[in-house]
């Protein structure tokens, strides 16, 4: 065996570390100085989670706490595995909060809250979560992350709003942990173990209820943080009053990562359990949340004002999505999944930053406030066209990639609706976005619909004095729309997807890596021979879709009533926006259903 | 009867989760939502603690008992131990945020606490 090489706990470590420093020395320090060195830990981060990324390209390492080394069978310690997969999220999670840290650089209330040691132990928490193989070390993580999460999103604790979207998205969140952590205490009692490769290889094809429930249990309570309907109402008003830079590390990875859970633990868990038969089965259970989720998100998205809380909607419908590709399981499918992971934080990112700019610089951010204020933000506009493009899966964005993955996996099962799901989720998000970006920088049309959930006070985060767009903000926004383009050209990046989606989906080769430290000869796939014309014309076909939807909306003056799609969808639907009630209560009624109907279907469908 | 004696502790963890859950779903207070949250949280310190127990087991402390002796899982009291703790923290902060919700709108009840909605 090597010597031990610490690198893999680093990206927890290096944070956390740095973030417990500057809390205590907070009071003392310079706020430029704090900010640099909050930079500075991130962007570490970032070199560290690369650098990891790049070893774990070669063969996955394993790290195991403490010297405590497997025993025959019976895993001791703790232990990292770091995988691309797990490895690249953390790199994008340590990109986004680099990227976030550095548009509050100078942010007038980040001053006193304990901003920047939060958003670092956020971040650890995330790497962690991403790269561990214990169980309930991710149960730990998770906590973490939910924990700094929730005082993120009630930092601005002058208004009544933020502390009502913190309270709904703590309540929900911790009753996701508890259902987790019953699942993890049921899978122990079962098993006798907590690391997720000694519980993979003991459960095997177990297939009984008291397994079903766990699984239910886990599967739930990372949906919830996934934001799978009906477990997604708190996201929408956590994403409302959360500042900006937070609701990009919501959005862009928190979320995503609540997926990667689901996929995780049902390759290295449950592959066994959901064998043969069982598999379709649960694909069609999952497909069906996932169905639900993207076209319920896509609405919403569509019926929304407030620049916010239209973007959460979207991450609604897209995490729908994406929850699709992982209903898809197939390699290819997995590869989808982490690409259009990718592009949509990337994307999902830059819109969020410039709703922060917009705020900064005109002091709002409601649609029929802001309608024609936008045009002297010339450079903003154009950015937010065309990120709202790329919701669509536009060619050269990088969703259209995803898109075309998890497309080409899904038809290969005879799911020829799937890319059917994409093109609408992505249309309508999409329309949503260019419909408020139409309104906003070029002043099309009329003013915008007046909608109560819109008026919801956004107070500023900077101060009226400075309302200058400062090169720190426009950066990252035109980093992450960059990188959502120039990541299609780079023409290793599928190939190196794949072999991660490739080496997550390998349960005994998982299960072999953590016993002998040595990676299993994974089966080479033959690089899928996919040609992106489809795809290509799909992402098109979404993006003219979503221009002709938001037109509809914008010029409804001027078109005869029964051409003003977009207007009626963009009108109240009561029925569906009274669910989203803002009432804790009514939340967890929900989660409650969701949870049972899932469970039903695992106990009697599969 | 031992059978039943086993089988305890799951139903009582049960229906403390029930018990919790359905706290959630009715209250109209926001103190009280905190702490059916912690009634939903000593669900799983039943349920821990239940599958961790042995029959006639001493405490898992070997400095003075025989290292063959049939002693409770200590695995499970780790988890309870670090359940406590994250759970201590998520309470704490819920209660800040109704302090801060009661300073700013003068209400507990979370119907009238509500700003945003559809």
């Amino acid at each position: 065996m090597a010597a031990p090489n610490a690198i893999p706990a680093l990206p927890v470590a290096v944070p956390l570390l740095t973030a417990a420093t500057l809390g205590a020395l907070r009071k003392w320090l310079p706020r430029p100085l704090i900010d640099a060195t909050a930079i500075g830990a991130a962007a570490a981060t970032l070199c560290l989670s690369v650098l990891l990324l790049r070893l774990a390209e070669q063969h996955t390492l394993v790290y195991w706490f403490g010297n405590w080394y497997p025993r025959g069978h019976m895993v001791l310690g703790i232990t990292f595995l770091v995988d691309p997969a797990g490895a690249g999220l953390a790199s994008l999670a340590a990109l986004l909060t680099t990227l976030a840290l550095l548009f509050s650089w100078r942010q007038q209330d980040a001053a006193d809250n304990h901003y920047q040691p939060l958003m670092l132990i956020f971040l650890a928490a995330m790497c962690g979560f991403a790269l561990t193989g214990d169980l309930f070390n991710m149960f730990v993580f998770f906590e973490l992350m939910s924990t700094a999460a929730f005082a993120l999103c009630g930092l601005k604790t002058l208004e009544p709003a933020p502390l009502q979207g913190a309270f709904n998205f703590a309540i929900t969140n911790t009753i996701a942990a508890f259902m987790v952590l019953t699942g993890i205490a049921l899978l122990y009692a079962t098993t006798g173990a907590l690391n997720l490769a000694q519980i993979g290889a003991t459960l095997g094809t177990r297939h009984d209820p008291l397994v079903l429930f766990a699984c239910t249990l886990l599967t739930s309570g990372f949906l919830i943080k996934g934001a799978i309907a009906p477990f997604h109402f708190w996201l929408a008003d956590a994403h409302a009053v959360a500042p900006t830079p937070v609701c990009v590390l919501f959005s862009g990875i928190m979320v995503e990562l609540g997926l990667y859970a689901v996929l995780r633990l049902h390759i290295t868990l449950f592959q066994g359990t959901f064998s043969g038969a069982h598999a379709a089965r649960l694909r069609a259970i999952l497909f069906a949340f996932g169905l639900l989720t993207a076209i319920l998100g896509g609405l919403m998205c569509y019926a929304e004002h407030h620049a916010k809380r239209l973007l959460a909607f979207s991450t609604i419908s897209h995490s729908g999505l994406m929850l699709l590709a992982i209903a898809t399981g197939t390699p290819v499918a997995i590869a989808g999944f982490f690409t259009y992971l990718l592009a949509h934080a990337l994307i999902k990112s830059a819109l969020f930053f410039l709703s922060g700019i917009l705020l900064h610089r005109l002091r709002t951010i409601s649609e029929p406030l802001l309608f024609g204020r936008g045009r002297p933000l010339r450079y903003t506009g154009l950015l937010w066209l065309l990120a709202s493009l790329g919701l669509a899966g536009a060619p050269l964005f990088l969703t259209m990639h995803g898109e075309s993955l998890v497309s080409h996996a899904a038809e290969g099962l005879g799911q020829a609706w799937v890319p059917y799901a994409f093109l609408l989720a992505g249309a309508l998000t999409a329309a949503a976005a260019l419909r408020f970006g139409m309104r906003t920088f070029c002043g099309w049309g009329q003013g915008g619909i007046s909608d109560a959930a819109a008026d919801v006070g956004e107070l500023p985060e900077t101060s009226e004095s400075d309302a200058t767009i400062c090169w720190y903000q426009v950066v990252p926004p035109t980093l992450c729309l960059a990188a959502a383009i120039a990541c299609c050209l780079l023409p290793r990046l599928p190939t190196q997807i794949l072999d991660a989606a490739l080496r997550l989906h390998d349960q005994p080769g998982y299960i072999q890596t953590v016993y002998t430290g040595t990676a299993a000869a994974a089966t080479p796939l033959a690089a899928a021979d996919l040609s992106h014309r489809a795809a290509a014309l799909h992402g098109s076909l979404a993006g003219v879709l979503a221009l002709l939807l938001a037109s509809t909306s914008v010029f409804r003056q001027r078109l005869p009533r029964a051409l003003r799609l977009g207007a009626f969808l963009e009108g109240p639907l009561p029925w569906l926006r009274n669910l989203q009630s803002g009432h804790p209560g009514d939340y967890v009624t929900w989660i409650v259903v969701g949870a049972a109907t899932l469970g039903c279907c695992l106990l009697f469908l599969t | 009867m031992p059978h039943i004696l086993n089988m305890l502790p799951y139903v009582v963890a049960a229906w403390l989760f029930c018990c919790g859950l359905y706290g959630l779903v009715t209250s109209r207070h926001l103190v009280h939502f905190v702490i059916c949250l912690a009634i939903l949280q000593t669900s799983t310190y039943m349920l821990l603690l239940g599958i961790g127990y042995r029959v006639q087991g001493a405490a898992p402390v070997f400095a003075d008992i025989n290292p063959g002796r049939t002693t409770v899982d200590p695995v499970v009291q780790a988890l309870m131990l670090t359940d406590v703790v994250v759970e201590a923290v998520v309470v704490a902060l819920l209660l800040a945020i109704v302090v801060k919700a009661f300073e700013k709108s003068g209400t507990v009840d979370p119907a009238d606490l509500r700003t945003m909605k559809g």
